[in-house]
């Protein structure tokens, strides 16, 4: 305690040389700091942006290719049977296809334009979401054509608003259906701008046979599948027999690209992980940069200061001080000096991190063990970068050092 | 006479190497006795402050033996040599050596700072010290606010505290008005009558006429070594 007041005197003693020499060592644990924290922030996003999310699931879309002579393809659509397939596969656990189109929704007095999703049984599951009133559809309504409609929470809250809306009946493109289910409201992090709660489910082959042109109007054809499979481990080789399964069924060759494209929540937010991860550790890299230079900064001032004080150190060598009393003195100094400016850097690395969050509009991750890491660092600094011109201190020769001038 | 305060038996250190070497202290052997006041007189280059080095243990002779106070100082290591530096010498330098920016009393601590184990009365110590020496107006100047005279006070109150065996006074009235220096002179005799043993480098006759004893050196070696009145 007795040797950290007496280097605050020494410090102080000399406050501008002193707040110069901190000024690396400031701006490095602030760098450290906030850079540590931002990418903790980030990473806290990635993860929560997938609370409410199955990450079991993958989503199975045709994407336009090039094939012979950059000639492209159309979209090619599934098939019923490869939806039949997929679910054959091990550790699938349900299966949905899903043919969608915007229409007009109507009830008297109120009107909105609304994704129809046409699809079967599985589509709430696969979508994580569970009914709140009525009930789901089933293979009757499919085989039947049924005109039944399962509607999202916005939009019954739109059309209906506070009433019962199961059995009243919903003008989708001029054609009448009967409300049999009401989704309760599904909430995500993904930051997505569309309201997931607005989509009206009827079944697919009643979408496909009244409501939809092109492909979606041909027997069979699906514009989109879904998969939920049981454990999440599973997951690659559930992709590979999938991909496996759909080249076949899609006459692919294995030299040719993949005309559909598949995606999992959980391997994109690895991907996003790996990107977050490089781009932390390449802040980090500056911040610690920025404090080696600020620690041989601290080092170079260190040795003015022992050349300066030469004389004081024959002084106390002369008096009974230990070498090792005069290491610890500069040593304690410097480590004093970190401490100081890693104090002040944590303030203005708060600073950085507070302005941060509003420019960005991100809650950062200001724990204290990333605070701690960062002042410890600084302490680091110190004891590296003061030991060397402490050493020098004490090795000098008692006479000399008192002959100096 | 019990054992001498200091013995030193062929005392040599010697600088350089070969052709080029010269002999600091060449064979140097005497003896003090406890309550002694001796004067080393000699021209710059006689040797008398590598003497005065090797006294305080703040070097190490490179042939020959030397006990001060039943110590033999080259047997000793480095933490042994701070040891008896701190407890058995107090040096009094001719620039005075006071850190500027403490006052006087924290300057007379000083040495006490290294003292293992720490005393508690640190404070009481300085200051009796500083009456000693007629400093006790001044405990809270800094050596800024003092004159050169007074400022040699608080640093012999330094090398006073908490009674050391030896003191060890290079040149202390070479940074002195002759005025400052027959005061500075008349207080180390008035230390020396109340039983201190010290030892003082000069090169000035005057100065050393104070002394109870005259060592003079030359080139190394101990040319004269006279008493000027009887030992005590």
């Amino acid at each position: 305690m007795r040797h950290f007041i007496a280097a605050y005197v020494s410090l102080v003693s000399r406050p501008f040389r002193t707040l110069l020499t901190m000024f690396g060592i400031v701006i490095g644990v602030a760098a450290i700091y906030a850079m540590i924290s931002i990418g903790n922030g980030a990473k806290k996003m990635i993860i929560h942006s997938l609370d409410g999310i199955n990450t079991r699931s993958i989503a199975i879309t045709p994407i336009w290719t090039e094939n012979k002579a950059s000639r492209r393809t159309e979209r090619r659509p599934f098939s019923e049977a490869d939806i039949e397939e997929i679910s054959r596969i091990e550790g699938v656990e349900s299966v949905s296809g899903e043919n969608s189109k915007e229409f007009s929704v109507a009830v008297p007095g109120a009107d909105l334009k609304v994704g129809i999703d046409g699809s079967d049984a599985f589509y709430l599951r696969t979508k994580s979401m569970t009914l709140k009133l009525g009930r789901n559809l089933n293979e009757t309504d499919l085989q039947s054509k049924a005109l039944v409609a399962i509607i999202g929470s916005s939009v019954a809250q739109s059309l209906f608003g506070t009433n019962h809306p199961i059995g009243e009946t919903v003008k989708i493109d001029k054609i009448p259906f009967t409300v049999i289910g009401v989704v309760e409201k599904h909430e995500t992090n993904l930051s997505s701008r569309r309201d997931e709660n607005k989509f009206v489910l009827i079944p697919r082959t009643t979408a496909r046979a009244r409501l939809m042109g092109g492909h979606a109007s041909v027997k069979n054809h699906v514009e989109g599948i879904t998969v939920i499979f049981e454990r999440e481990q599973d997951f690659s080789r559930i992709e590979d027999d999938i991909e496996h399964l759909l080249r076949y069924t899609r006459g692919l060759l294995d030299s040719d690209k993949l005309n559909f494209r598949m995606f999992n929540f959980a391997a994109a937010r690895n991907q996003m992980m790996q990107v977050q991860r490089v781009l932390s550790l390449l802040l980090g890299s500056i911040g610690t940069i920025i404090l080696i230079v600020g620690g041989v900064g601290v080092m170079n001032i260190m040795l003015v200061n022992v050349t300066e004080r030469t004389h004081e150190i024959g002084l106390r060598l002369s008096v009974g001080a230990r070498r090792s009393d005069i290491l610890w003195q500069f040593v304690i100094e410097a480590i004093l000096l970190c401490g100081l400016a890693g104090i002040v850097g944590l303030g203005l690395g708060w600073g950085i991190i507070a302005v941060a969050e509003i420019i960005g509009e991100f809650k950062m991750d200001t724990g204290w063990s990333v605070a701690a890491l960062a002042f410890g660092s600084s302490l680091f600094v110190g004891l590296i970068f003061g030991y060397l011109p402490a050493r020098r201190a004490s090795r000098l020769h008692p006479v000399e050092a008192l002959r100096h001038e | 006479m019990n054992t001498p305060l200091i013995k030193t038996e062929n005392l040599t250190k010697i600088y350089g190497r070969g052709a080029a070497e010269i002999r600091a202290l060449d064979g140097v052997d005497f003896e003090i006795e406890s309550g002694e006041f001796v004067a080393i007189i000699g021209a710059s280059g006689s040797g008398k402050s590598t003497l005065m080095n090797m006294l305080g243990g703040l070097d190490r002779p490179d042939l020959g033996r030397m006990f001060i106070a039943g110590q033999d100082l080259g047997q000793m290591s480095n933490k042994a040599l701070a040891k008896f530096r701190n407890e058995t010498i107090g040096f009094v330098f001719q620039q005075f050596q006071l850190l500027p920016k403490k006052s006087a009393r924290a300057n007379v601590m000083l040495p006490l700072q290294y003292r293992r184990p720490r005393r508690e009365d640190e404070k009481a110590l300085a200051e009796q010290s500083l009456a000693r020496v007629g400093m006790s107006d001044r405990i809270a100047h800094k050596p800024t606010e003092l004159s050169g005279g007074q400022q040699q006070r608080v640093a012999i109150a330094r090398a006073l505290v908490d009674a050391p065996e030896l003191l060890l006074a290079d040149e202390p009235t070479g940074a002195l008005d002759s005025k400052t220096s027959t005061d500075v002179m008349a207080l180390l005799k008035k230390l020396n009558a109340q039983g201190i043993t010290i030892v003082l480098i000069t090169h000035d006759a005057d100065i050393a006429a104070y002394a109870t004893r005259i060592i003079t050196m030359r080139d190394g070696k101990i040319t004269a070594d006279e008493r000027t009145e009887k030992a005590p």
